[in-house]
């Protein structure tokens, strides 16, 4: 008997943990989990293929009116061209589920990222299983995750440090994302490596 | 009668005040006063949103964003934002802090002086910002303004904007000094993410078996995960294992709040540790110890001048006890536990009060119901009546002497919950620790310690009619009796004198005229009634009766004045800025805390700390002197007494200069204690 309840409770802990193992996985100072997604074009991208390279995963939903506050004050897409332009590269990832809001079909994801002037290194990543946004337990939009050469996770969390949904504050808010994108380029460790994301939740 | 509904038409103001904001999904109004008085007060924003959905608290947990306010106002000063304690929202697979139904975010506010500008109206302006969800959410922003006049005849609410302020009112985390519960530490592991904190209660000996461990908040959402805790017993309280962050390290400290029962606290700055677990310096009190000085300090309140009086009565009866022997011990075993149980039940009936209105998130204290100058004057109509029959004044003091010292059951019950009443203000120096312990602790251990004190102040008596070899003992019933009867007419005069004064410290000095007339009457109504005709009789009734109506109705509306404890140059009010100013400048500080119905705080006063000799031991280090008068209800001082750990007057706390450690005196003083202070 108590052979089998060890047993359970054994099983029991193994179930309860599993789910905090995946949850440890794109955390900054380590490797950053693999992922398997489809462009809105139908081209396939895994973190194998950006091995080499600086890598910003970006969370989006467009009717979020975080993303819009970023999105509408063209804030996003200039931090996509500044960097690209470095050499990152840069996805951003729908992980809204069918139904729920933000879904893109791939069609129409081809028309947002033009609407949006998107300037990321792809259309969007439409990641309608959760399977990468999960993975990455990413939580809101905007989510940002970078990721270094090696595939080790250098920074995970908010855009900045202003959750306010008005687009006035950006002025005056501080830039997590670019604050780590430029110490991380120029070789210094990232000062700040995690934040809490702020946005809305995911709609996985 | 067209061209004056055109009129007033054209005569509606340009913009509209918007003192409602109906936007998507939530409605938000003001709970504010129809008209606003000088001074302190609180105002709330109100917000309602559509069934299902909800809004942020500080922490919005792991998405969300809590509403921001930002005033313009003229006429009043507000504050920081007050938030009620949250509930975890679990949305999907994350958890938000806040609220779904309604909330009312508070701010303290203070009204400058009606004369100063703006025709003495209050004018606010509320920028506001704020996310209200479902799982999709929509960000609102909006003008509240509110217009309202200040007026001398005092604050005015709606009944249901005040019940709703106060329904929130009670959310808002109290200061960590008061909670039943401490933080006794918290540890950090890199290996799993988590931060371990240790809750227990303030007491111990308390079974966690029967109490719930209580909720535990984040403050800090940028470094503590919002889903709930994982809550085990620990060997003295309950150990939460909240998920951190990944990838972030150890904050230095960390804030908590913790509710339970309706209430809750804020632990702002809890030191977290890595490695070892640090302990809390703290070493709690024994529930036990309290229990027991709790029954100690009630069986010495049997000795204070106010409860021997009403306690003699007793003795008289039971010397009086018809029968012999067996029947004779029975019924004097009677009266004792009938006794027993008046002062028993008048003590859960205290108790029931006391935590009603604690649930309710009012702060108070012991003789609370001194505060109130229709209870001393209750108490004062009685002790001059029972004085009065004392001495022999009025014949249908029978049936007074039946209801207050009879031999009947119905007035030995009522002789407990007598001396429970006057017992009150003479609180002893065992009992201090005693309730101050019950005003933070979970409400059955609390009521315990309220019973503790009833059992302590019937143990006695209870003694002496369940002894038969101890009551045997009585004195014969004589003539002396008759005598001694009228001297404690006397202690009863001075019982008296000393309420009325009391009650003109509580409502101004014209309570001596309106108290003296209304005892006058009734002096006047008694001799009527003693003669034989039913009309006089009747008038006599009447007379009384309109007697202390008035008065009662007179002195419980007051008379507008302030008054207080004379504060003198000496001794200066109470001031929690200047108290810190004086410590960071490094004065000594002493704080007097006492009040007009407590006798211990005037005997100390009269005979150590207002003479020559304490004054210049003051004057001489520099110590500045505080009086922290609480004969009224006063919730500063009740909070500065509970920061101290107790909840009854007098309380004498000593800052060093050197800002070591405060220092709280025994209840009795001696100049010797004050010369010690200052070596």
């Amino acid at each position: 008997m108590k052979t089998i309840k060890t047993l359970l409770r054994g099983v029991a802990t193994l179930a309860l943990a599993l789910p905090l193992f995946a949850n440890a996985a794109a955390v900054p100072g380590k490797a950053a989990p693999d992922f398997s997604v489809n462009d809105a074009e139908g081209k396939t991208h895994t973190l194998a293929d950006y091995k080499g390279d600086w890598l910003v995963l970006e969370w989006f939903n467009k009717d979020c009116p975080y993303v819009k506050k970023h999105y509408g004050s063209n804030n996003m897409q200039s931090l996509q061209e500044k960097y690209t332009d470095q050499d990152v590269k840069w996805l951003t990832i729908i992980s809204s589920a069918q139904g729920k809001q933000g879904y893109l079909t791939a069609e129409e994801a081809v028309k947002e990222a033009k609407n949006h002037k998107l300037a990321s290194s792809a259309p969007f990543l439409l990641d309608t299983d959760g399977k990468m946004g999960k993975a990455y337990d990413a939580k809101t939009t905007p989510h940002i995750f970078i990721i270094n050469p090696e595939g080790v996770v250098v920074y995970a969390g908010a855009i900045d440090d202003n959750d306010s949904a008005n687009p006035a504050v950006l002025a005056d808010s501080k830039n997590y994302a670019s604050a780590a994108l430029d110490e991380a380029l120029a070789g210094k460790p990232v000062s700040t490596p995690v934040s809490r994301p702020y946005g809305c939740t995911i709609k996985y | 009668m067209l061209c004056i509904a055109l009129l007033g038409l054209l005569q509606l103001p340009p913009i509209q005040a918007a003192e409602r904001i109906e936007s998507d999904h939530v409605v938000i109004t003001w709970l504010a006063p129809e008209q606003f008085a000088t001074g302190n007060t609180t105002l709330g924003i109100h917000f309602e949103p559509d069934p299902g959905w909800h809004v942020y608290w500080r922490n919005p947990g792991d998405s969300g964003a809590a509403p921001r306010f930002s005033f313009k106002t003229e006429n009043i000063e507000i504050g920081e934002t007050r938030w009620p304690y949250p509930a975890r929202l679990p949305v999907a697979h994350l958890v938000n802090l806040g609220y779904e139904k309604d909330v009312a975010y508070l701010f303290d506010a203070q009204v400058a002086d009606a004369q100063v500008g703006n025709n003495g109206n209050v004018h606010i302006e509320a920028d506001l910002e704020w996310l209200v969800c479902k799982e999709e959410c929509i960000p609102g922003f909006g003008l509240l303004t509110l217009d309202r006049p200040v007026a001398a005849a005092g604050e005015q609410w709606s009944q249901a904007a005040q019940a709703t302020l106060q329904r929130f009112d009670a959310r808002i985390p109290q200061s960590a000094s008061q909670s039943p519960w401490k933080v006794t530490g918290a540890h950090w592991s890199a290996a799993d993410s988590a931060l371990r904190v240790q809750v227990e209660p303030q007491v111990e000996g308390i079974d966690l078996d029967t109490i719930e461990a209580p909720e535990a908040f984040p403050l800090d959402g940028n470094w503590v995960d919002p889903h709930a805790p994982k809550v085990e017993r620990s060997d003295n309280g309950f150990e939460y294992r909240f998920v951190t962050l990944p990838g972030m390290t150890a904050s230095a400290t960390t804030g908590l709040v913790i509710a339970a029962d309706g209430m809750a606290w804020e632990f702002p700055e809890i030191p977290v540790a890595q490695g070892a677990l640090n302990q809390g310096s703290g070493e709690g009190v024994s529930f036990w110890i309290l229990l027991i000085s709790a029954i100690i300090g009630g069986a010495i309140l049997n000795l204070m001048p106010c409860v021997f009086p009403v306690l003699s009565i007793k003795l008289f009866s039971l010397i009086q006890t018809p029968g012999q022997g067996v029947a004779q011990s029975k019924q004097r075993l009677h009266e004792g536990l009938l006794y027993t149980a008046g002062v028993l039940s008048t003590f859960f009936a205290l108790g029931a009060v006391f935590l009603a209105l604690r649930a309710g998130g009012a702060a108070i204290g012991w003789g609370f119901q001194l505060q109130s100058p229709l209870v001393v004057f209750f108490l004062i109509v009685l002790f001059w009546l029972i004085a009065l029959a004392f001495l022999g004044s009025f014949e249908i003091g029978h049936r007074l002497m039946q209801w207050a010292g009879g031999s009947q059951s119905s007035s030995s019950f009522m002789t407990g919950v007598l001396a429970v009443f006057v017992a009150a203000p003479c609180t002893g120096p065992f009992m201090g620790a005693a309730l101050g312990a019950a005003a933070t602790l979970p409400a059955a251990y609390a009521m315990a310690i309220f019973l503790g004190l009833g059992l302590g102040l019937a143990l006695p008596f209870l003694i002496l009619t369940a002894s038969p070899a101890l009551s045997s003992r009585l004195p014969k019933p004589g003539a002396w009796m008759e005598r001694l009867r009228q001297f404690f007419a006397f202690p009863l005069f001075a019982t008296v004198l000393w309420l009325v004064w009391v009650l003109a410290q509580l409502t101004g000095q014209q309570a001596w005229l309106v108290s003296g007339i209304a005892l006058l009457l009734l002096a006047f109504a008694l001799w009527l009634g003693q003669t034989g005709s039913k009309l006089w009789k009747l008038l006599a009734w009447i007379l009384a009766l309109v007697a202390i109506v008035w008065a009662g109705n007179t002195l419980n509306r007051g008379f507008g004045e302030q008054p207080g404890v004379a504060v003198d140059s000496e001794w200066a009010g109470y001031n929690a800025e200047n108290i810190a100013a004086a410590r960071v400048e490094g004065r000594a500080v002493f704080i007097d805390f006492t009040a007009a119905w407590c006798i211990t705080c005037q005997v100390n006063k009269k005979v150590v700390l207002d003479t020559d000799a304490a004054n210049a031991i003051f004057s001489e280090h520099d110590v500045l002197r505080i009086r922290a008068d609480w004969t009224r209800y006063d919730p500063v001082i009740t909070e500065a007494l509970s920061v101290l750990g107790r909840n009854s007057v007098p309380v004498y706390a000593f800052y060093p200069a050197d800002g070591g450690a405060v220092q709280v005196l025994p209840q009795i003083l001696s100049l010797d204690m004050i010369r010690e202070l200052v070596p």
